[in-house]
């Protein structure tokens, strides 16, 4: 059973995925599921609202391409609101994990 | 609410681009998973179902994408509206109660604002209005004062002379139909006679020619005139210049010199000027000019006020008795224009505020009663996960849509409503006609609308938002008891709208009592089977009296041979119009600070008879009273009881316009119009009556230019055919004579009284607008009572309680709230007394037979309005109650 999505982490997911080169919707969802070797399972549905909103944000924009077997279909490339919001997310994150880690691997003689 | 205005724009406009592209995008998705699996080893069938499964709700996958593009706020919106007409149209007894009640209070509210506006709120047509004054004089007494805005020759001579840094310009305020011949063109027109200046005075250029010069504006002075735009168009066309071209006016003939602009307005609306030649005697020794002055641009108001009344301190008389002060004043022009009508307009405005309210206060009533029935509804609705929030801004949705409807309504009532007043309203607009709704008028209709909707929308509204979800689910309507909090904000409510009828009922029945006591007023004479004629005399052939004798004796024989003519007979006015007001003196009498002034027209000796005016004392003027008889007059017992001191009447000696005169006689008073701005309207004014053969040379003239003598016809009975003979008979002594119209005595009462009719009618109208809605408000809060109390009623009939009983618990409440109504209503009347006092006559806001008499008729409708729907109750059978569920 791959874990639950933190709240709020859909959106650096997609920022990241989207910053490795344009990606279709399904893309994305592919290129998430690769590069975390299948260990975050995303609800595809919850995809295109988030995709939509962070459009809507400005940190992402759209346009109508070719997919590699031929389709029609709508590409998703960052910003540059979007490469910078990429990086806050990433450092924050970093920060955060490092904390959070620092907490959890605390020994009794450390405190 | 975030969501960017040019995005949401575009996706709103956008809308079917976006959601065929979203389609697209959701559908590759699919299929590219679905050929992902297949390529997987999964069979096809079983592909297509994961992918679906896998991809979760996609119409809820939609919807949301929709939000986060900020679609949801437009898309909410279309479906509010969308239920908001489907509720409507399945309850179309409310939908149409609703907005009828609206379409007729926004309609009142349109026609009246559309008036307000025009004359009160717009400037003045002209450049720089703030600066434009108007001449008066302020009188301050112990108790009161008033104002003069009317000013003798020799009060404009002083103030041309002695102010110098303030323009100032004489001119009437009054229009008078003359017959225009240009060419062979023939028209019946006004003219208003303005001084050199006034032109330049309001800031207005003419659009050719020039205007009069102060050498043409003097007795005697050259016959010029000034032509508006639209009469030059119709005589000349726009290719002839005009100027210098001659027009007859009343048969004289004037030169033009000048053309005004289009659009100009006058301070009475007239097609040609005149110049008014002031002077210091005839009209100028009367109150008759009324002086403009503009401001320059370095003077102050507070400057020009004081040099105003400094220079006309020594203009007014120094006797003054004990206590008045009178001073000269500048009064701004608008102001000054409007005064005739402010009070009236105001009170009006007031009025249909009020009904407006009561509109509203009636559908917020019928709105939350609705909420009572679709508790239901609302419940479910956020049981099922609605939010408050959306919930409310539906029924504000409703709301709108509800006061959009009316308000389109109103417009067009409001439209129809003007019409009806300009016609009601004749004469009382003076310069602003034709009145007209614009797109400023559209603008404040629509935001009327809009408050009013959430005005009656938002108790609901927040009612709703209070609705208990397990309770509203599980009570059904017919099951609740007395004394919910949805019944306390109704019921004020109510008592509220009460109040408000009351307060309007009590200023409309003042204005009814006035009138009827103006209509009621013993006229002094009979007015039955009388027919008047008038007839301007301002041709030059009736300069002399003989001319003008010759003619009405002539013309009167002529008459009295007509088959059921009992009495025919000239005279200068009429009963219940304005005298012609004369300044007299007694001989060897001193009046003590004030001039006398009378009334004073000239008569056939006829006159008396034909209008059955009695003799009091001495004698009725004679046939054999002629120009060379020793001169003689009538007064009446006004007159005597004003001026008289007690003295014996008959045989004392008047000197009235330069001669010496006799009293002979004293008949009774009939009904004038005041002139003063004191008092009632119509009056027992005194008057002086002379023979038309014994008035002095010049007279003629002189009073012809502003008052047109009346043949008086008395017949046996109602005659066929009797103007046709009267006008035959006039023609065969002058054929070109004009007939200005023909009246009965009961229709020239009428013409003075149309003031006070259109306050009464209008004020009437709006008050039983009001009652009716306030009833219908009041009968359906019993009525929904009743309804919500069914089952409640069921239990204490089966009880034992009897039918009156519970018809009493159910009517009671309606009969207390109209009784507080009455009390803090009548208290508002009270306060509003002063508006109204200057509309009203002999009718004291004191009077506790107005207030009785109002108390009683709204308590009789407020218990009509309660027990009728609450014997619905007495009928109720309580087994079936108590079963039904």
């Amino acid at each position: 059973m791959p874990p639950e999505l933190l709240p709020g982490t859909l959106d650096m997911l997609i920022l990241k995925a989207v910053s490795l080169g344009p990606l279709h919707g399904y893309g994305v969802l592919l290129r998430i599921q690769q590069i975390s070797k299948d260990l975050l399972q995303i609800e595809q549905g919850s995809l295109y609202p988030a995709l939509y909103r962070l459009e809507h944000q400005g940190l992402i924009q759209s346009s109508w391409g070719v997919s590699e077997n031929n389709r029609r279909a709508k590409f998703y490339r960052l910003t540059r609101a979007g490469v910078r919001r990429l990086a806050k997310e990433t450092a924050e994150w970093e920060r955060l994990s490092a904390a959070v880690g620092h907490v959890l691997r605390a020994l009794p003689e450390e405190i | 609410m975030f969501f960017r205005l040019g995005d949401f724009l575009r996706s709103f406009f956008g809308r079917r681009r976006f959601e065929r592209e979203m389609s697209s995008e959701l559908r590759f998705h699919m299929e590219a998973y679905t050929e992902d699996l297949v390529r997987s080893g999964v069979p096809r069938g079983e592909a297509e179902r994961r992918a679906r499964l896998e991809f979760g709700g996609v119409e809820r996958v939609r919807e949301e994408c929709r939000q986060s593009r900020g679609l949801r706020w437009s898309d909410e919106l279309a479906r509010n509206v969308r239920f908001a007409l489907r509720t409507l149209r399945r309850s179309p007894v409310f939908a149409v109660t609703a907005i009828v009640t609206l379409a007729l209070c926004i309609g009142a509210n349109t026609a009246i604002y559309s008036v307000v506006d025009t004359v009160l709120l717009r400037p003045l047509p002209y450049p720089e209005p703030d600066r434009l004054g108007s001449l008066v004089v302020q009188v301050r007494t112990a108790g009161g004062g008033g104002m003069q805005n009317a000013h003798t020759g020799a009060t404009w001579e002083g103030i041309r002379d002695g102010v110098t840094s303030i323009d100032t310009v004489v001119h009437n305020n009054w229009r008078q139909g003359v017959s225009l011949v240009s060419g062979d063109q023939v028209e019946y027109v006004s003219q208003q006679r303005v001084g050199a200046g006034f032109f330049r005075v309001l800031g207005v250029s003419l659009l050719r020619g020039r205007e009069f010069t102060a050498q043409e504006d003097v007795p005697g002075g050259a016959a010029v005139t000034v032509l508006s735009y639209p009469l030059w168009k119709r005589l000349f066309g726009e290719e002839t210049e005009a100027i210098g071209e001659s027009i007859l006016l009343r048969g004289e003939p004037f030169t033009v010199v000048g053309v005004a602009p289009p659009g100009f307005q006058s301070t009475v609306p007239a097609d040609v000027w005149t110049p008014l030649r002031p002077s210091r005697t005839g009209e100028g020794s009367g109150t008759n000019y009324e002086i403009t002055v503009r401001l320059p641009q370095e003077t102050s108001w507070p400057e020009a006020q004081a040099q105003i009344r400094a220079v006309g301190a020594g203009l007014l008389q120094d006797d003054k008795p004990d206590g008045v002060e009178a001073y000269f004043a500048i009064l701004p022009l608008q102001e000054s224009l409007t005064r005739g009508i402010r009070d009236t307009l105001l009170l009006l405005w007031g009025a249909v505020g009020a009904v407006l309210l009561i509109g509203c206060v009636n559908i917020a009533g019928l709105l939350l009663a609705r909420v009572g029935e679709r508790q239901h509804e609302i419940a479910t609705r956020m049981a099922l996960g609605g939010g408050r929030g959306a919930v409310l801004r539906q029924l504000l949705t409703e709301a709108i849509v509800l006061g959009l409807l009316g308000g389109v309504a109103g417009v067009v009532l409001g439209y129809a409503g003007l019409r009806a007043l300009e016609i009601l309203g004749a004469g009382q607009f003076g310069m602003w006609q034709p009145l007209a709704i614009d797109g400023r008028v559209l603008g404040v209709t629509l935001l009327t609308a809009l408050s009013a909707a959430v005005l009656f929308g938002l108790a609901p509204a927040i009612q709703a938002c209070r609705l208990d979800v397990r309770s509203g689910l599980t009570e059904s309507a017919s099951r609740s008891v007395a004394g919910g909090r949805r019944r306390w904000m109704r019921r004020a409510m109510v008592a509220g709208e009460v109040a408000l009828v009351m307060v309007l009922l009590v200023n409309a029945g003042a204005l009814i009592r006035s009138y009827a006591r103006l209509q009621g007023l013993d006229p002094g004479f009979d007015s039955t089977n009388v027919m008047t004629a008038q007839v301007p005399l301002q041709d030059a052939r009736y300069k002399t009296t003989s001319s003008v004798a010759r003619l009405f004796n002539e013309s009167l024989d002529r008459i009295r041979e007509l088959p059921g003519v009992e009495s025919a007979a000239v005279g200068l006015s009429l009963p219940f119009q304005f005298g012609f007001n004369l300044p007299f003196e007694r001989p060897g009498v001193r009046e003590e600070g004030r001039t006398p002034i009378t009334n004073m027209a000239y008569v056939t000796p006829d006159y008396f008879r034909a209008l059955r005016i009695p003799l009091v004392q001495g004698r009725l003027l004679r046939e054999t009273d002629t120009a060379d008889a020793t001169k003689v007059v009538l007064v009446n017992e006004a007159f005597v009881e004003w001026y008289m001191d007690g003295d014996e009447p008959v045989g004392a000696f008047l000197k009235i316009s330069g001669l010496e005169r006799q009293v002979v006689g004293v008949v009774g008073d009939v009904q004038q119009m005041n002139a003063g701005a004191q008092g009632p309207l119509l009056r027992e004014l005194p008057s002086v009556y002379m023979p038309v053969a014994q008035t002095s040379e010049g007279f003629m003239p002189l009073v012809h230019t502003w008052f047109q003598p009346s043949w008086i016809v008395r017949t046996t009975g109602p005659q066929q055919g009797l103007i046709g003979h009267i006008q035959n008979s006039v023609a065969a002594v002058d054929p070109q004579l004009p007939f200005a119209g023909f009246r009965t005595m009961d229709e020239v009462r009428g013409g003075v009284l149309a003031g006070q009719r259109f306050r009464v009618v209008l004020l009437g109208t709006l008050a039983g607008l009001a009652l009716v809605l306030a009833a219908v408000g009041l009968y359906g809060l019993i009525a929904n009572t009743v309804v919500e109390r069914t089952r409640e009623m069921g239990i204490r009939l089966a009880l034992g309680a009897t039918g009156s009983q519970a018809v009493r618990s159910v009517a009671l409440p309606g009969l207390g709230l109209g009784l507080a109504g009455v009390f803090v209503g009548g208290a508002g009347a009270w306060m509003s007394a002063s508006v109204i006092a200057s509309l009203v006559w002999g009718v004291s806001m004191d009077d506790p037979w107005i207030f009785g008499a109002v108390a009683v008729c709204l308590m009789l409708i407020v218990s009509l309005a309660s027990f009728l729907p609450a014997l619905r109750v007495a009928r109720l059978n309580p087994a079936e109650t108590l079963r039904k569920e």
